[in-house]
């Protein structure tokens, strides 16, 4: 029986040479006008060739399909294991980590076309590289962090429940890639700065305060996170299409995350009502 | 948020909760009424003597109720209305994205939204029309007391023959229409628990998910029932059964009479 893994894992025997064909959208700085153009990358199977390499293999022969010079292609990168989430981009219309997609499973054949895209929800600095600014500002706006700052030794801190360390062991795994936000058909590009505060804040973000808010430290700031996620572009605004969690490349149960959100802050508002505080 | 929110945003959770929630009641259990009523039109020559002496029963025990206008206006039109415009406010700003990310979740968002704005556009037509006797296309006048044969001859654009264009148009108008908001309920009632928070593992939104299905398959068979049922009714039939409904029996409650009935 063929299992599924081996059913998605493609062989290639090692040393065979093809070229791959790279569509690539282009673009000089912020405002620029987009263009495309075509690389052809030759290359081995077996050696572990990836997108970036790829990318590293153009920036070396800054040359068109079509045999025109043009400049090396920019792309944002970090740790090259998918840990970091700075080379997410769209490939073939959907967003990845581009470090993680391997060339002889994603793209086996000799003359194989891959599409690169830079993320179209956040601004681009050049070419495959985003502006993520309103990611980390979202962070910010939740509170997504445990209040332990002060002048005197605090001591240890407050055993934690086994059962939400499992729950909150795989949240904690969020890179902040945005695949998440890239893929929502609720979250949208926001160039005014002024416009992040009542925007969809998005799953990642919501993730992190069921993260925060189960951790007995964290828990301080629940109140004021429940609130933000209560006003507009809170937890209310996702049109529940799901996608978040399909594409997340750390396959967070972000869907749960929004529900138990949308349950705590039912719960809080409701409480808000009647007590006042 | 801005220095000087606006009514939207001041209210937004409140707002977004009475959404969801007015989508369930009133509204989505009075489709589960209407349909069920509507269908008697078949299942009525099961369970008593005629489909058209049930359901012109079940008229007459609607239009026996207090205050009819005032549970029309407040039970059905305002929460209509409120759900409507905010649900259209809401879905314009979402943007769908089903050619790139083809998941079934993704498939069932974007169709809420389709569903919703032919909901409005049909919701409108179908209470303008019968209810409120407005003369659009296609147009027929409901009449409570013969509500088998002028249902009928409304679902046929007016004309008696079922085989001509514009009744052929209503009909189907009437049937994609009835399925688009049986689906709309059905996926809302399943997304509304994950709103409020009630199915919060993937596992308990699955099983939900089976229940609002079921449902949903449920009242599809209902709507489906009840628009061919009318189309497909002898309306000479229907008419006579009503004449000897009335000849037999006073209706429940005389609302049309004429105040030189009265007159000595």
């Amino acid at each position: 029986m063929v299992t599924q893994a081996a059913k998605n894992e493609v062989h290639l025997e090692p040393g065979l040479k093809r070229t791959i064909r790279f569509r690539i959208k282009r673009c000089d700085g912020p405002g620029k006008p987009a263009r495309w153009e075509n690389f052809d990358v030759p290359v081995v199977s077996g050696e572990g060739v990836n997108v970036i390499s790829c990318l590293q293999w153009i920036a070396e022969h800054p040359k068109t399909a079509e045999g025109a010079d043009t400049t090396p292609v920019v792309w944002d990168s970090g740790c090259l294991e998918e840990v970091c989430g700075a080379c997410t981009m769209v490939i073939n219309g959907s967003v990845r980590q581009s470090c993680s997609c391997q060339l002889d499973n994603y793209a086996p054949l000799d003359g194989d076309t891959i599409t690169l895209e830079p993320m179209s929800k956040f601004p681009v600095v050049r070419d495959l590289w985003v502006d993520r600014s309103r990611l980390f500002h979202n962070l910010k706006r939740l509170k997504a962090w445990a209040p332990i700052d002060g002048l005197h030794d605090l001591g240890a801190g407050p055993k934690e429940h086994t059962d939400d360390q499992h729950v909150r062991y795989k949240i904690s795994e969020c890179m902040s890639c945005g695949c998440c936000l890239e893929a929502c058909p609720q979250f949208h590009q926001e160039e005014n700065e002024e416009n992040w505060d009542s925007s969809f804040i998005g799953a990642n973000t919501i993730a992190q305060a069921r993260l925060f808010n189960l951790h007995e430290t964290g828990k301080q700031l629940a109140g004021d996170r429940l609130d933000t996620l209560a006003a507009a572009g809170g937890v209310s605004d996702c049109g529940n299409a799901q996608n978040c969690v399909k594409v997340c490349p750390k396959e967070i149960p972000l869907t749960e995350a929004i529900a138990a959100i949308g349950r705590a802050t039912t719960i809080h508002r409701v409480r808000k009502f009647f007590r006042g505080k | 948020m801005p220095d000087n929110p606006s009514f939207l945003e001041r209210h937004h959770f409140l707002l977004r909760r009475l959404h969801s929630l007015t989508g369930i009641v009133p509204i989505g259990l009075f489709l589960i009424l209407h349909l069920t009523t509507n269908s008697s039109i078949v299942w009525g020559s099961f369970l008593g003597d005629s489909g058209v002496a049930m359901f012109q029963h079940e008229v007459d025990f609607i239009h026996s109720l207090p205050a009819l206008v005032l549970i029309e206006i407040f039970g059905l039109w305002l929460p209509i209305a409120f759900h409507s415009i905010l649900g259209v406010y809401y879905a314009v700003s979402g943007s769908t994205n089903t050619k790139s990310y083809r998941y079934g979740g993704n498939f069932r968002y974007a169709l809420q939204r389709i569903s919703g704005y032919v909901g409005v556009i049909f919701i409108f037509y179908h209470v303008a029309t019968l209810r409120w006797g407005w003369s659009l296309p296609g147009a027929y006048l409901f009449d409570a007391h013969a509500a088998s044969s002028t249902t009928a001859m409304a679902l046929r654009a007016g004309s008696e023959n079922p085989w001509q264009l514009a009744g052929i148009l209503v009909g189907l108008f009437y049937l994609l229409s009835v399925l688009l908001l049986v689906y709309h309920f059905a996926n809302g009632l399943w997304t509304a628990a994950i709103t409020w928070g009630l199915t919060i593992s993937e596992q308990g939104q699955r099983r939900w998910g089976y229940v609002c299905a079921s449902l949903g398959a449920a009242l599809m068979v209902m709507g489906v029932t009840a628009v061919v049922g009318f189309v497909t009714l002898d309306i000479e039939e229907a008419r006579q059964i009503e004449a000897s409904l009335h000849t037999a029996q006073q209706p429940a409650v005389e609302t049309t009479l004429a105040p030189e009935d009265n007159a000595h």
